[in-house]
């Protein structure tokens, strides 16, 4: 199971790895069990406190110069450098 | 100012809490000096938030609270270690240097915030940002024996911090001088469009509120170790001396907090950090020709530290299909619980008080036969104000026969920060509060 996981998370972990991550989570959600105790259907907040929704006019512009964002990037030719898709 | 950075340098030698000091020597329009979490961005020092995947990040902005600080007349002299992406109870998990507790260097200095309160129990009048995100402010201010306030969630903008969990993440203070707390608190915080929770903030207005009557939950007395206990117990006598009405309460609800914290944060720094993949931030050194899952496998298998590891294995479980409903939804209902049950309580008291922490700053090697659970569960009196977003207040309220500091945590409703920094201010008029001796 927490090999799949790791994968989803794009974690290599070997066996020591997984089985100490194992023991641990196991005890971790063996402490949190109490959470089965609140209703698993109902209303939920995804905050706090109210949050409001800020709308900005929507106006063209450049924040931050795109320049300054790519001086610390891995880069060719301007664009950012990755991995290969295929 | 080239002498004050030498010494903060000398300082950083003995106790590590800084990450970097600044290099720039200009003084020109300073009028204070102040430190800051290493998860808050700033432009003239990387930000690493304490990892390694972050290593050779420099921000183009500075965050909302360290262009606040800067505009009052403020200079960053340097930024503080922490526990990577805030995944710590005592600020080990830092690959940067383990801050050292100005008490006794053998002992933490709580997390994450620990080079933060560190910074501000060693310097003189000194002010230092952090961030909490599950007591991550108020654990190192008690170890510290130093003030650590955390205003309401959305007071204060999070522009620019280097989110694990959103939803949690408040930017705070921490001084040894309570004064320093009031008078940044309104420089820091504010509504700013850059960040839609701060937006809804009504007036902050200081106007001296007195606390009136405290609420001691019977749960806070669960597992305290007897210097605690005995500590607790006498600044309780203390604030009845002072006018102050104590009564013992029942918060039975508070037992939720832990799991839905830890659940709601691991779930929400499994997705936040998943964009520290070896592009755009910090380490980007990896082989281009391997296939893009390999790639960011690759950078956040060498790069994340054990902690931030678990934390996002836990996340990632807590979102999977079959196991979001159990874990996910239950921890946002908790919270609404938890909030209610706070909510309640200050409809008849103006403050829920607790000790910070079960017990006093413990040594370095006992920490580490600690389990991760039982390293969770020492967050368990600091953990509900940061699930409920409610302000709240560490204040040293004792030292055991070693010396070592003790504090006490005070919670207040939503937007009710005013009555917490007129108490610190009172608290440390009635409370001989020590300083650590500091030498180089």
């Amino acid at each position: 199971m927490l090999k799949g996981v790791a994968r989803s998370a794009h974690l290599a972990l070997g066996e020591d790895e997984l089985d100490r991550y194992c023991t641990d989570l196991n005890g971790i959600l063996e402490g949190f069990s109490i959470i089965d105790d609140i209703p698993g259907e109902g209303a939920y907040s995804l905050n706090s406190v109210e949050v409001a929704d800020v709308l900005r006019d929507d106006v063209a512009g450049i924040f931050i110069d795109p320049y300054e964002l790519l001086k610390d990037m891995r880069t060719y030719e301007n664009y950012v450098r990755g991995p290969r898709l295929l | 100012m080239k002498d004050v950075l030498s010494y903060l340098r000398g300082l950083n030698e003995r106790y590590s809490m800084f990450r970097c000091v600044a290099d720039d020597t200009e003084t020109s329009g300073t009028e204070f000096l102040f430190s800051a979490e290493d998860g808050l961005t700033s432009k003239d020092m990387e930000a690493r938030c304490g990892s390694r995947i972050l290593e050779g990040y420099r921000p183009v902005f500075d965050a909302a609270s360290i262009e606040k600080m800067r505009f009052a007349g403020g200079k960053l002299a340097g930024k503080t270690n922490m526990d990577e992406f805030r995944f710590g109870s005592f600020c080990t998990n830092s690959p940067y240097g383990v801050p050292k507790n100005p008490f006794d260097p053998e002992r933490s200095c709580g997390g994450s915030a620990g080079g933060s309160a560190c910074a501000a129990a060693v310097i003189d009048d000194h002010i230092s940002l952090g961030v909490s995100c599950g007591g991550s402010i108020c654990c190192p201010a008690s170890f510290c024996g130093v003030y650590g306030f955390v205003p309401t969630y959305g007071r204060v903008s999070r522009h620019g911090v280097i989110d694990s969990a959103g939803s949690v993440d408040r930017v705070g203070l921490i001084s040894r001088n309570p004064e320093r707390l009031s008078e940044f608190f309104p420089i820091i915080s504010g509504e700013d469009l850059r960040d839609p929770t701060s937006c809804a903030q009504p007036d902050n207005l200081p106007q001296g509120v007195r606390i009136k009557s405290v609420a001691v939950p019977e749960e806070a007395y669960a597992g305290l170790s007897g210097d605690v206990l005995s500590a607790f117990d006498s600044s309780l006598e203390a604030l009845r001396g002072m006018g102050i009405e104590v009564d013992a309460v029942k918060m039975p609800s508070l037992r939720y907090s832990m799991p839905a914290l830890y659940m709601l944060t691991a779930a929400e720094a499994s997705t936040f950090l998943a964009s520290f993949v070896g592009m755009r931030y910090g380490q980007q050194d990896g082989d281009l020709t391997l296939k893009f899952d390999d790639y960011f496998t690759s950078f956040r298998t060498e790069y994340f530290g054990d902690e931030a590891k678990r934390r996002i294995l836990l996340g990632t479980y807590a979102r999977m299909a079959v196991q979001r409903d159990r874990y996910y939804l239950r921890a946002l209902r908790a919270r609404d619980i938890v909030i209610s049950s706070y909510k309640k309580v200050f409809a008849e008291h103006d403050a829920v008080l607790t000790p910070t922490m079960p017990f006093a700053p413990p040594r370095f090697d006992e920490i580490s036969r600690m389990t991760p659970a039982e390293s969770y569960d020492a967050g368990r009196f600091i953990v509900p104000p940061d699930l409920a977003g409610m302000p709240c207040l560490s204040v040293p309220c004792g030292y055991n026969d070693k010396g070592m500091p003790i504090g006490m945590n005070m919670v207040t409703d939503h937007w009710a920060e005013d009555p917490l920094l007129t108490f610190a201010k009172e608290w440390d008029s009635a409370f001989g509060v020590r300083r650590p001796e500091v030498s180089l």
